[in-house]
């Protein structure tokens, strides 16, 4: 776009001003990891040297143990955000791209149908003693089964379309995910019982983490896909080339930005996911959050601490960002010469 | 098209969903009509629409549903209006653009207790920063987060700060999908800067605008974190958020049954909004088409 | 990337290192082996607490060749981490820690406490108060006492005995300057060094929802309405389980607890406890009550500009009490103090799931025996309060503070705890739902909404309507226990 020379600097200042707000809480929280107690509870004071004298203490504290152990905890939230959030952007963009190139046409009917096998089917196998997991591996299926079969026959009834999936996709993380988080737990531990341990374990989370990463992934790429040109697409279906390599070769690279911005909400969203995390977990896979909302004791709020934390917390998704912000670049040019 | 693949593409997503969310949304639905009381242990038991009836004349409930509206709406629009506003100037190549670009995504990728507790602290009415500028400006003191109005303004500051690079990076996507030909053929005619957004970028950009701002208030719903820790839901009750109130009365209280049917009217709440949004913007996205 | 593995390499060199020191490992003499066994404790986010059971469970693993896994949750986490797994039958802890206010809902999935520990001169050292009051539930001992908690008043000696001070105060309100002995001497002097144009305030008090509100206005309430002729009646009619809480004793509690914030730094509506500490120790008050952290941290000069200066009492008492029974104040000749037990203290249990019960109860016994709770309750940031007799040693406080902080502090603490009239805190089943209650409608009235009647006659109506819900007579019988009666 054009602009007149007054109207290029109004747009930097701005960016300058919300550049300054943005950094600033950030700024603060790395002056007062360094800060001693006393200089905490007696003032603002911004750079060190001129108006306290920094101390190394936080650090220290928090990598001696006594506040948690912090390796431990940011090594499972890096092995389990990773995994979530590549399983969940592979999953998740192949069904956006499904919704956007695909109809799909649900009978409200099978829905139903599917409720009712699955309640009636778990019902009766728990009413005959069999085991409360086994008859939901059973019931699940048989449902499942049922009401595909079911959608084929041309029964009467609304049809759910395309936008309808895509709502009730999106329509998962609508709930306050309280009784969620302790119907799950509930769930792992009686699938544990039965010998496939997933309270506490790497598998357990990274599951309850795709599927809940899932709806914001097809909501968010669909949109992508769409404002790609269809042509390409054509041209190649014409040639023969199957689907899933158009996917991942003519689609997958178009849609590189959208690819990028999403994969960074999603891995945001896990690294930072709090509630299912505290629940789910008990010491082995404990996650970053529970450190860090641990810091703020009820001893008071431990600011020095808090700011060390969440330091820490921050340090993996700043060199990330940085890194995909190039790639978001870079995407930008291949575009530009398309 | 007709295409068999399309059930590779598809399946994989919609199992892992199901699978997860299917137990505890029968699960919820279930308790939402017991009353259960875990600990200490009571038997539960069936009582109809009870917990509805009682939850829509609780006058608390419908509190916590205006706070919460209150802070979503207007933090989501001015997110919007913001996100929009830098996007487009980052995407005019705005000088420093590399470096405001990375800064700007920051504070969407901490923690919300973690933010909560940063500007926990900026608002802090006595060794705050913020209130070394206020006292400059002969304001000392400002009750940040003892007073409603106060209070209000603070929890949408932060929920601005944190989540408007949110809408930032996904306008930015958007802006850089544009077709650049159009622009140039606009350009062509003469059209000032003004004519061009509300002819072209605007509307081009009204798909990802309205995704962007249903998951924005979808997610801002589920404020709790800012809120408990920054204000407790005070002064009063005034800023109690509906996951604040369903937490209190699920993972405190353990009022499962209770909570569930909190957790449902709040579903059915936020469908109906958004079937509602969809149809109004409905007629204006198939414009485009 | 480095990061990652550096991380790897210190994770197996530990891994490796604590399984060659588990080869080698014998019991000591008289201990017995628990060689194989892992016990899983549930504590706080450290140190508070934590760093105390790690403390123990180093000791306990030289002892016994058993190991502790000390799992750590924020405070306000814990009880939904707890029930969760209660309630699913998980055998996810050996040893929780937690709140004696939640003793009522988790005592149906905890062990009892083997005979054998109550049978030592360990066991005689523990402080009654403790020991046969806030460790039983229902006839039985449920958990152990790790740490003692209860409100002392702290004071700026330096403001208090600087003759300036002291003649003015005299010159207008024709008596000396001294540590308040009641709550309208606590006004007085509070009113006295209210300054606000020299950064000075009268007091600080906890009064954000969710920040230790409520035990700060029990104190206050304590003072007119835990009547020596009526033990146990404070919160409720222990005959009828009517709520007390909006006769005329707590009314007068609200409307100090209100004149308080007026008193107290800017923005005091939305502190917890650990800021009317901070604020405490960075000399901006001339006055608190608070746990014995206040102690511990004020006195020590890398936490406190006023180090040297922290003087130690009774919280307040009254010469006046409200008597339930006969609807009239009763006067007294003399102050009657009714030190409050908020939180009553940190308790160690043992749930029934547990497979290792017996290593467990050893290693609680271990962690709490006279010498190592010796060494916790002097270290700073251990959290640990004072709970035994041997506690009250001023020899090793004072190493910590100046002679006359350290007599000082422990007079208060020991003086509380043995006081004639101290008042126990509310433990009751479905806790949380009574506090809950209480809190929206304290924090009403402290932003002005209603006033402190209203706000108390609001509370009174419905917990008598969850009384109701949850059964009266349970609920009495419960409410008795809690008391001793």
């Amino acid at each position: 776009m054009q602009q007149s020379k007054w109207g290029k600097w109004g747009v930097f200042a701005f960016c300058a001003v919300w550049f300054v707000l943005t950094l600033f809480p950030l700024y603060w929280t790395l002056v007062t990891s360094f800060k001693p107690v006393l200089f905490v509870t007696s003032g603002p004071t911004y750079i060190p040297w001129v108006d306290f004298e920094p101390t190394l203490k936080p650090w220290l504290d928090a990598f001696s143990g006594d506040r948690g152990d912090f390796v431990a905890t940011f090594l499972n939230s890096v092995w389990i955000s990773v995994s979530a959030s590549v399983i969940a952007m592979i999953f998740g963009s192949m069904a956006a791209y499904a919704l956007v190139r695909f109809e799909f046409r649900v009978r409200v009917l099978a829905g139903v149908i599917f409720a009712l096998v699955a309640v009636g089917t778990y019902v009766g196998l728990t009413q005959i003693k069999v085991g409360e997991v086994y008859a939901m591996a059973v019931a699940f299926p048989a449902a499942l089964l049922v009401s595909i079969l079911v959608n084929r026959l041309p029964l009467p009834g609304p049809v759910m379309k395309n936008n309808d999936v895509v709502f009730w996709f999106i329509s998962n993380r609508m709930m306050p995910p309280i009784v969620s988080a302790f119907a799950l737990y509930m769930l792992y531990s009686k699938i544990g019982r039965e010998g496939f341990k997933l309270l506490d374990t790497y598998w357990g989370l990274t599951i309850c983490y795709t599927a809940f990463s899932l709806p914001l992934v097809v909501w968010l790429m669909r949109d992508f896909f769409q404002s790609l040109p269809v042509e390409v697409e054509e041209a190649a279906l014409v040639d023969d080339v199957p689907r899933f390599r158009i996917f991942l070769e003519i689609v997958i690279p178009m849609a590189r930005p959208g690819l990028i911005a999403v994969s960074l909400i999603t891995l945001g969203f896990v690294w930072n996911e709090f509630l299912f995390a505290l629940i789910l977990t008990t010491g082995d896979w404990q996650t970053l959050p529970i450190l860090l909302s641990g810091q703020n004791s009820y001893r008071g709020d431990e600011w020095w601490a808090i700011a060390v934390a969440v330091m820490i917390a921050m340090t993996p998704m700043v060199v990330i960002t940085i890194f995909l912000g190039r790639m978001m670049r870079s995407g930008l040019m291949l575009g530009s010469i398309r | 098209m007709k295409d068999r693949s399309k059930y590779l593409f598809i399946w994989p997503a919609v199992l892992v969903v199901l699978l997860v969310t299917l137990f505890p949304l029968v699960y919820t639905l279930n308790l939402s009509f017991q009353y259960v009381r875990l600990i200490p242990p009571l038997p539960p038991r069936y009582v109809g629409v009870d917990n509805y009836a009682k939850l829509l004349e609780q006058a608390r409930f419908w509190g916590v549903i205006g706070n919460t509206s209150t802070l979503v709406f207007i933090s989501v629009g001015l997110q919007y209006i913001l996100g929009l506003g830098i996007a487009m100037a980052l995407h005019s190549k705005v000088p420093g653009e590399r470096l405001f670009r990375v800064t700007f995504l920051l504070p969407m990728l901490l923690t919300p207790i973690a933010v909560a507790l940063v500007w926990k602290q900026i608002f802090n009415s006595q060794f705050g920063p913020l209130n070394e500028l206020f006292t400059a400006f002969g304001y000392p003191n400002p009750p940040f987060l003892t007073q409603i109005n106060w209070t209000y303004g603070s929890l949408i500051t932060v929920e601005i700060w944190q989540w408007t690079p949110f809408v930032i990076l996904m306008m930015l996507a958007g802006l850089q999908s544009l077709p650049q030909d159009i622009y140039e053929a606009a350009r062509l005619e003469n059209a000032s800067n003004w004519q061009i957004f509300w002819t072209i970028t605007f509307p081009m950009l009204l798909p990802v605008s309205v995704a962007v701002i249903f998951i924005r208030i979808v997610e801002a719903f589920k404020i709790i974190d800012t809120v408990f820790i920054m204000t407790g839901g005070g002064p009063g009750i005034a800023t109690e958020t509906l996951t604040l109130f369903a937490y209190q009365e699920g993972l405190k209280k353990f009022n499962l049954g209770y909570t569930s049917a909190i957790s449902f009217l709040f579903l059915i709440f936020i469908i109906v909004f958004g079937t509602l949004y969809m149809a109004l913007l409905k007629p204006q996205l198939e414009k485009r088409h | 990337m480095r990061k990652l593995f550096t991380g790897f390499a210190v994770a197996t060199t530990l891994a490796l290192a604590s399984t060659s020191a588990y080869a080698q490992c014998k019991p000591q003499a008289g201990m017995p082996d628990y060689s194989g066994v892992t016990l899983t404790v549930g504590s706080q986010v450290g140190p508070f607490i934590a760093s105390a059971m790690k403390m123990g469970g180093d000791d306990w693993s030289k002892m016994t060749c058993g190991k502790v896994n000390i799992v750590e949750f924020p405070f306000g986490e814990l009880y939904p981490k707890y029930v969760t797994a209660f309630a699913a039958g998980e055998d996810a802890f050996d040893v929780i820690t937690f709140a004696p206010a939640w003793t009522p809902d988790l005592a149906p999935f905890l062990s009892d406490m083997p005979a054998k520990m109550r049978q030592t001169e360990a066991w005689m050292d523990i402080h009654p108060t403790y020991r046969d009051r806030l460790m039983m539930w229902e006839g039985k001992h449920k958990s152990q006492t790790i740490d003692g908690d209860l409100h002392t008043l702290h004071y700026r000696i330096d403001l208090f005995e600087d003759p300036k001070e002291q003649a003015a105060f005299k010159q207008k309100y024709g008596r000396e300057l001294l540590v308040p002995r009641t709550w309208e001497e606590y006004y007085q002097v509070a009113e006295f060094f209210h300054r606000p144009d020299q950064g000075l305030y009268g007091v600080t008090e906890a009064f954000a929802r969710g920040g230790q509100q409520f035990w700060f206005f029990f104190t206050h309430a304590a003072a007119y309405t835990n009547h020596p002729d009526n033990p146990g009646a404070m919160f409720f009619d222990p005959e009828t389980m009517d709520a007390q809480v909006n006769n005329p004793g707590w009314v007068r509690a609200l409307e100090n607890y209100k004149r308080s914030l007026a008193l107290a730094p800017p923005g005091a509506l939305n502190f917890s406890s650990g800021d009317t500490r901070q604020q405490f120790a960075g000399g901006k008050t001339s006055m608190n009550f608070d746990w014995g952290d206040t102690g511990t941290v004020g006195t020590d000069p890398e936490q406190s500009q006023i180090a040297g200066s922290v003087g130690s009492d009774l919280t307040p008492g009254s010469y006046e009490i409200w008597n339930h029974k006969t609807k009239k104040w009763d006067r007294f000749t003399r102050v009657v103090y009714s030190p409050f037990m908020a939180f009553n203290g940190w308790q160690a249990a043992v749930p029934s799931t547990s497979k290792n019960t017996d290593a467990a109860w050893h290693y609680i016994e271990t962690t709490t025996n006279i010498k190592n709770s010796g060494i916790q309750v002097i270290t700073g940031g251990s959290g640990v309060n004072p709970y035994r007799y041997s506690h009250f040693d001023s020899a090793v406080w004072e190493k910590k503070m100046t002679p006359r902080e350290a007599q000082e502090y422990l007079v208060a603490q020991r003086d509380s705890l043995g006081a004639d009239n101290v008042a126990l805190d509310m433990r009751l089943p479905f806790y949380f739902d009574y506090t809950e209650v209480l809190e929206i409608e304290l924090t009403k009235a402290l932003a002005g909404q209603v006033s402190a009647q209203e706000a108390l006659d609001a509370v009174a109506e419905q917990w008598n309507e969850l009384t109701d819900q949850f059964g009266r007579e349970k609920q009495l019988a419960a409410y008795r226990a809690s008391m001793g009666l």
